[in-house]
């Protein structure tokens, strides 16, 4: 794996979108201002695929597509990397869909097409510090966990020299 | 006793208003057809624009700040001794402006977007709380993309608590009265629209300058089938289902002021809040 989770390597970001208009303006905006690792998608049975095996900090997707919609690619993110923030970018914006993303899904921001592009940076940015808080906390919790485990094994190596 | 043939023509009197009722009522059923497929029509259009408008904001903004970053590279490239060639500051300077007109272009067509927006919520079936002056901004700004070239529009919207209401039909309402009042001027003139807070209840007026409507077309003019305007331009189901929407579904109440040759207003005034019963309806 690529990603050591400390904070200091290069954030990925997934974009799925049935529209390659999108993905291209997105793509551009966010090379020429950030340094993020980006992956774009038209087809999002081959975005859930690439999540299988690749860590990223960050999936911005569209509602309406074609074999899957937005909150199943994002409900098969959650699954696959649950610490990934999931953001929606839809034209369809209708309250139901929204709701059903924001219940089922656990949506970090829901967004609507027209999008600003200094808003869709500032959601992005701090969806990548919130993964990234996310997996420091759990290299942490492990940490203390593997500590704890060796604190253990020394008491009991302590106890039986003495007992 | 009553007598056989006036008895035969009451009912032949009585089955004529019926059919004519059943008419009525079957093109009322009609035209609300025809308002949720022009609902669901705009839902679709506003989905199909949103996508290639928003691509086109966002390469806007990254060609412009693209723009500026060009620029200040070549400055620093002229600090550094190296000469521009003269072109190139003018292109620049074109490209520039270039990008701040189809900034404005876009806005626009996001304007006439959003307010197809709330032209989509007609299927919407739900009583909710909204802001009366946005839905009355919507309809003027959709209307304006047919009658801004002779017609202004005057706004004087005082504060509004939330009304709750049916969106959808209330923005029927007022688009009908809008496009009425617009149709009522011959050549250039003026619609106001107000509104007003009073007790529970709030009040709208939309006014013309235009040509006022003749005294004996008043008392029919709320009547379903009954239109003044050329065939193909008016159903004449307009300002009855516009009663319909404000008095029956609302419980509120319209009226109109007209004199000939200064125009006509029409006021609603409705509820703030709809009663418990209708609600649980």
């Amino acid at each position: 794996m690529d990603h050591n989770g400390k904070g200091n390597v290069q954030p990925v970001v997934a974009i799925v979108d049935d529209e390659e208009m999108v993905i291209t303006s997105v793509k551009a905006f966010l090379s020429l201002e950030t340094e993020y690792d980006l992956h774009g998608f038209t087809d999002p049975e081959q975005a859930a695929k690439f999540l299988e095996t690749h860590p990223v900090d960050v999936v911005v997707s569209d509602y309406l597509m074609p074999k899957m919609n937005g909150i199943q690619l994002l409900g098969k993110a959650k699954q696959l990397q649950p610490e990934a923030a999931r953001v929606l970018l839809t034209g369809h914006a209708d309250k139901q869909s929204a709701i059903q993303a924001i219940n089922d899904v656990g949506l970090f921001q829901y967004l609507e097409k027209p999008w600003d592009n200094s808003q869709l940076l500032l959601v992005i940015q701090s969806a990548i510090e919130r993964t990234q808080l996310f997996r420091t906390l759990r290299e942490k919790i492990s940490e203390l966990d593997n500590a704890h485990t060796s604190l253990k094994d020394v008491q009991s190596r302590l106890l039986r020299a003495f007992l | 006793m009553s007598d056989p043939a006036v008895v035969e023509t009451r009912a032949d009197a009585s089955a004529e208003e019926l059919r004519e009722e059943l008419e009525l009522t079957l093109r009322k059923l009609a035209e609300a057809h025809k308002m949720a497929a022009l609902g669901r029509l705009s839902a679709g259009i506003v989905h199909e624009i949103n996508t290639p408008i928003g691509s086109i904001l966002s390469n806007n903004e990254t060609i412009r700040r693209s723009i500026e970053t060009l620029k200040k590279l070549v400055t620093v490239s002229q600090t550094d001794g190296q000469a521009m060639p003269q072109r190139a500051g003018v292109i620049l300077d074109t490209l520039a402006s270039l990008t701040d007109i189809d900034k404005l272009a876009c806005e626009r067509i996001y304007a006439v977007i959003r307010s197809l927006k709330t032209f989509a919520r007609v299927n919407e079936g739900d009583l909710r709380k909204v802001d009366i002056n946005e839905i009355l901004l919507n309809t003027l700004k959709l209307s304006g993309c047919v009658f801004r070239r002779r017609v202004s529009v005057v706004t004087d919207f005082g504060e509004l608590p939330e009304v709750e209401c049916y969106p959808g039909l209330l923005n029927q309402a007022f688009l009908n009265l809008v496009v009425n009042a617009a149709q009522a001027i011959q050549g250039d003139g003026t619609v106001t629209v107000k509104t007003k807070t009073d007790g529970d209840f709030i009040e709208i007026a939309i006014a013309d300058d235009g040509a006022g409507i003749p005294p004996d077309v008043r008392k029919r003019i709320f009547s379903a089938g009954f239109t003044t305007k050329p065939i193909g331009e008016g159903t004449g189901l307009g300002l009855a289902l516009t009663r319909e929407i404000i008095q029956d579904t609302h419980g509120g109440k319209i009226w109109f002021e007209s004199e000939l040759g200064s125009g006509t207003t029409f006021f609603m005034r409705l509820p703030i809040q709809q009663p418990r019963s209708q609600e649980q309806a």
